[in-house]
């Protein structure tokens, strides 16, 4: 970027503190729920603003035994590593087809699987719910399994698609010329070099799958998601608030890890779907 | 870079000529083998609802009794339906918070581009909320926004008087548009800053040699470069406002104070499932369908110019 003058560059530290000021404010929440989890719900009430003077973990104990986060939580990592397992493996072989192999109505099939984009789940919400009971999916993991990976496929086609689009065709080629069958192609060749895209799909996907509410309370009634789980703890302990604190803290812990670690994956995903990296 | 890009495509092209377009049999075989999965899965929970639902917009179904035809009758309730107007009145509020949403990250983004101090770590930052769900989102602020809670703590201390963010039907629109933007403007920012990378540093560099201000910089050459970019991020934000604020309602209102922050996702979940009105249910969605139907065409449009198909 061309040089700031120095009158410029002054007035470039001046807006650096209203936004140091949101900066301040898009961790703020974070602090605060942290914060009111160590407390006790006596000591919230005497000092609700306060920085926590005796901290206690009974709020993370009592939130996980007692309020069935524990098994909430469960939940979550079997159907976010069930959904994002079956996203990689689908979208690439989708991937892989479009953009390397030659078929009849192959623009098309890209644009249908495109196209549902258009459909976000409150379009359907009635015949999609009326579909998981007909294929007997209501409250199994299986169901809300699938159900995300069809929500979330689109884009995850889209990606690796992209992606494969711009590998040199000599790569497939030279596989098949040794005598590989195209399943081993996708296997021993596409994969591989997929890594980057489904790195970031991976993440991603995680992402969505364990915050997604909606899909999930239509789809496992008789069981909950962690976020679920969260949305009805908040309607039971209105008044306890530490408790409530503690169980967000929890929910968001392994998001929060996942987006320190990955960062730049995270970044350059969001990147990607603008301007094609 | 570009040389190189175009040579391959000049290459494939070429080769695209010499082999047939159809490819061999196994290959199709295989093909079609490859993208059955994805196709299956979308067309049986998305597009083959679409059609189902329309058909079922058409029925008076409750879910119990045998549903029958009919015709428009749904959509004639729905004309007379305070609550669905209420919706749509709050939908258009939304919409019209738009300009918002997307100047606020852009400027942000030129600002962390042109160097200001600490602007990777305001990147990181920025971004962080937009990794939480609704539901935890949501939680936190229910508990910030009370009448007695941080929000108007912070408010006092300045001597301004205390607001009832959440339960009064003047505010509480505002305020979850509000959390919905602080939680989700780090994603639109992000999408700028890769764009703001493209922009032609040398154009830049030369105005600034022949006098232009700053701010001259960004009027007359960058916001021009980013105007794909200015697209895109409308029309991802505008579905995502139709249709990512289930979570936020769920914990934060429940479409209340009375139908103030009731918008059409909701008020689809709560005819389905608490009035158990399918029928309404479905015809409360293809008017959604309608609604954000253009705008998801043009997204599509965008994505496969960017795939190169």
């Amino acid at each position: 970027m061309a040089a700031a003058g120095r009158k410029e560059k002054r007035a470039l530290w001046v807006i650096a503190i209203p936004m140091a000021i949101l900066a301040l404010s898009c961790v703020y929440p974070v602090f605060f729920a942290i914060n009111n989890a160590l407390k006790s719900n006596k000591g919230y009430i005497l000092d609700r603003f306060g920085v926590v003077t005796e901290p206690t973990f009974d709020n993370f104990t009592q939130a996980w035994t007692r309020s069935n986060l524990s098994e909430y939580f469960l939940n979550s990592v079997i159907v976010t590593v069930g959904a994002v397992a079956l996203l990689l493996v689908v979208s690439s072989l989708a991937g892989f087809a479009l953009a390397s192999l030659r078929f009849p109505y192959r623009k098309f099939i890209f644009v249908v699987i495109l196209a549902s984009l258009m459909i976000p789940v409150q379009v359907v919400l009635v015949p999609f719910y009326q579909t998981i009971i007909n294929l007997g999916l209501l409250n199994t993991h299986a169901g809300l399994i699938i159900s995300y990976t069809a929500f979330f496929l689109p884009f995850s086609v889209y990606l690796m698609t992209a992606f494969y689009s711009g590998l040199p065709r000599e790569l497939i080629e030279a596989a098949r010329i040794d005598g590989a069958k195209l399943l081993q192609v996708w296997w021993h060749v596409m994969l591989p070099m997929g890594k980057p895209a489904l790195i970031t799909l991976g993440i991603l996907n995680t992402l969505y799958c364990w915050n997604d509410v909606l899909i999930s309370l239509l789809v496992l009634q008789s069981d909950r998601t962690l976020m679920v789980g969260i949305a009805a703890l908040r309607g039971e302990y209105t008044t306890n608030v530490p408790l409530l604190s503690a169980g967000i803290v929890l929910a968001a812990a392994p998001i929060v890890i996942i987006y320190i670690i990955f960062q730049r994956q995270i970044v350059s995903g969001i990147a990607v779907g603008a301007v094609k990296g | 870079m570009t040389d190189l890009a175009n040579s391959i495509a000049a290459d494939m092209s070429v080769r695209r000529k010499r082999r047939p377009r159809r490819g061999s049999r196994t290959e199709r075989r295989f093909a079609y083998l490859f993208v059955l999965p994805a196709l299956l899965l979308v067309l049986v929970f998305r597009i083959i609802p679409l059609f189902w639902g329309f058909l079922l917009s058409l029925t008076d179904s409750d879910g119990i009794n045998p549903a029958e035809f009919i015709g428009a009758g749904n959509y004639v309730t729905m004309a007379n339906d305070p609550v669905f107007r209420d919706s749509m009145v709050n939908t258009l509020l939304l919409l019209a918070s738009l300009p918002i949403w997307i100047m606020v990250p852009m400027l942000l983004a030129i600002l962390i581009h042109q160097g200001v101090p600490g602007g990777k770590l305001f990147r990181a930052v920025y971004f962080f909320p937009a990794v939480l769900s609704s539901v935890i989102v949501g939680s936190i602020f229910n508990v910030l926004l009370r009448y007695d809670g941080s929000v108007n703590a912070f408010l006092k201390s300045f001597g301004f008087s205390a607001v009832d963010w959440l339960g009064s039907s003047s505010t509480a629109l505002g305020t979850l548009i509000g959390v919905q933007l602080w939680a989700t403007f780090g994603m639109s920012l992000l999408i700028f800053l890769a764009g703001l990378s493209t922009v032609p540093k040398d154009m830049l560099e030369a105005a600034r040699l022949d006098g232009a201000k700053l701010w001259q910089t960004w009027w007359y050459i960058v916001i021009p470069a980013l105007r794909p970019i200015i697209e895109f991020v409308a029309v991802v934000t505008t579905i995502g406002v139709l249709t990512s604020m289930f979570g936020l309602i769920y914990v934060l209102t429940a479409g209340g104070p009375g139908t103030a922050t009731t918008l059409p996702e909701f008020l689809i979940w709560l005819e389905q499932g608490k009035m158990n009105r399918p029928g309404y249910a479905a015809a409360l969605s293809m008017v959604l369908f309608v609604l954000m139907g253009g705008i998801a065409w043009l997204q599509i449009r965008i994505m496969q110019r960017n795939a190169n198909l």
